[in-house]
This record gives structure tokens, sequence and C-alpha cells, in this order.
């Protein structure tokens, strides 16, 4: 017997022939013993395996399955909210540097001079406000990224 | 309207809801598959919590436009692959022999097979390799067509055909060599 026809009967016992295929594996096996005595025993084999008996998992290992997937789902819920409230921390530093320069514009000119007030202290403390203001944006954007490369790592 | 794509829209929200509902229809089958294609009960348990795991955290990339269970076997698939070549880095399918091959008593499955349907069947089948573990335990108990059998695979048709008669022959091979005559009845 070639190889064919055992792959052809092998498949046939499986159930993974084409309907074409098939038609042809039961029309030879009516006309030769030697095929059908081999298709049997693929078909044994076959039945054999399909017996197997049903496996399923343990309450206990479902349940710490469950339970696992649960503290995942929280923790990513948190390090969303926690990186959305780091965005926002990081626009609102950034916008008030810039509407910090517009203050500090404002109150060192025009507006200085017809309040006729100091201008040389106003500008020190708004430029140390601005300074503040644009290392806390640094930062929280420093530490925006490293946790993006930390989940991107750990995802 | 398919369950598994409303139960997985709701675990994309983060409702654990849909989770336990995607859990009760496939758990089965998916410890049966992974404990075939591991042969290690701890192996598998582990594997299946891992493959979980993977699905809450990447549920995002999961396309609601086609079925849910190929996508699922997928990530299960590929964590029991990268196990298996972390375990025997060389090729998980071309040495006829595994170096240490798993015994009826270490296999539940094999155990199993063996109080059922006798030991020898339970032997040989637990000494295929890895993948040829696969192809049976998707086509015969999951009881997979042809198509959705390479779609799990990841693999053509006529590719599917052709590694599901390979384990079939080797499996075959085994018996015979063992007992000639009567070897699964």
């Amino acid at each position: 017997m070639s190889g064919h026809v055992a792959e052809l009967l092998a498949l046939a016992a499986a159930g993974a022939l084409d309907p074409s295929e098939a038609a042809r594996v039961e029309a030879h096996l009516r006309e030769c013993a030697a095929c059908a005595a081999e298709a049997a025993e693929w078909r044994r084999l076959a039945e054999g395996l399909e017996r197997m008996p049903p496996l399923r998992p343990s309450h206990a290992l479902v349940a710490r399955t469950v339970e696992a997937v649960e503290e995942r789902l929280a923790e990513r819920s948190e390090r969303a909210w926690n990186r959305a409230a780091l965005g926002f921390a990081v626009a609102f530093a950034w916008t008030m540097a810039v509407v910090s320069w517009l203050l500090l514009d404002l109150l060192t000119g025009e507006l200085a001079l017809r309040l006729d007030r100091p201008v040389g202290p106003t500008a020190a403390w708004y430029a140390a406000y601005v300074i503040a203001g644009w290392l806390t944006a640094g930062a929280a954007a420093v530490l925006l990224g490293r946790r993006t490369q930390e989940e991107g790592r750990i995802a | 309207m398919d369950p598994d794509r409303d139960d997985a829209a709701r675990l994309r929200r983060g409702d654990t809801a849909g989770l336990a509902e995607l859990m009760d229809r496939h758990q089965d089958r998916l410890f049966r598959y992974l404990l075939r294609l591991l042969g290690d009960e701890a192996v598998a348990e582990d594997a299946f919590q891992q493959t979980w795991l993977q699905v809450a955290e990447r549920i995002g990339r999961y396309d609601r436009s086609r079925p849910f269970a190929p996508w699922l076997f997928a990530v299960a698939r590929n964590l029991a692959l990268d196990h298996l070549r972390r375990r025997r880095p060389e090729s998980l399918d071309e040495h006829p022999e595994p170096e240490a091959p798993v015994t009826p008593e270490a296999d539940p499955f094999a155990r199993a097979v063996a109080r059922q349907q006798g030991a020898r069947l339970a032997d040989a089948v637990a000494g295929l390799q890895p993948l040829d573990r696969e192809v049976l335990s998707l086509r015969f108990e999951e009881d997979l067509a042809l198509p959705q059998l390479a779609e799990t695979l990841g693999v053509p048709i006529p590719t599917a055909k052709a590694r599901l008669y390979r384990a079939l022959a080797r499996l075959r091979e085994r018996l015979l060599a063992r007992a000639p005559a009567e070897a699964w009845r």
C-alpha cells in the first residue's frame, strides 16, 4: 500500500477529507479488502482518540484565575487613572508656565508703570515662579515618560 | 448575536462579569488543549492562568468582527509554545523521540486514557511530540473541522492535513512497535 493511500485512509478515519475525496476512498474500499482492513484499523484508532475522557480545570484553579484577573484589571484601571492624573498635571503646569509669562510681561510692562509699583521685586518673584512651573512640568513629563516605558516593558 | 463578542466588549470596559461568562464557556476546552500540548498538569495550570491574564490585558487588541475562540486559543498556543521552547529549545516536532518521554504516570491525560481505554494507547499518545498531541487533541477532542483546525494552528489547510496524518501515523507506529496486534483495542 502506498503512503498516499495510507494517508487518505487515516484522514478518512479522522473525518478530514473533503466530500469528493471521501467518496473516492469509500468506492475504493468496496473493492479492495486489504485497504478496507487497513481503514478499519485507522477507524479504531480514531474512535479511541474520540473517547478520551473530558478533563476539566479544578474549581480551585478557576477561582485562582478569576482572582488574579480581577487584580490585574484593578491594576489596569488604577494605572489608567494615574496616567490621566499625571497627564492633567503636566498640562496644568505647562499652561501655568505660559500664563505666567504673559502675566509677568503685563506686570512688568504698562500695568506696572500705571500702578507705579517697583518692577524689580515683582519680576524676580515671577521669574522664580515661572522657573518653578517649568521645572514641575519637566519633572512631570519625565515621570510620565518613565511610567509609560515601564508599562510598555510589562505589557 | 455572538455572546462571546458581547462579553469581550464588557471585559474591554473592565467588567469582570464578561470575563466570567467567557471563562464559563471556554475554560474546559482551553484547559484540555493546554494539558495535551504541554503534557504536564502544573505547567498547564500555570499556562491556563497566564492565558486569561493576557486575555484581560490584551482584550483591546481582539478584533470583534472575528470569533473569539480562535483568538483565545492563539494566545494560549503562543504561551505554551514559548514555554516548550524554553524547556527544549530545539524544534518541537523534528525528533521522533522526546528526550524525556512523558510517562502515563506523570501525565494526567495519559492516566485518564489508560484507565478508560488501555495503557498502551495512553502511553503511545503521551510519548508523542507536543505538536502531534496538539493536533490530535484539536481534531478528536475539540472536534474542530479542518478549516478551524488550520486557523488555530496558524497554517494552511494542506499543512494542517499533513500534520494530522503525521500525528496519526506516529501514534500508530508507536502502538505497532509495542504490540503489533490489537494494539489500541
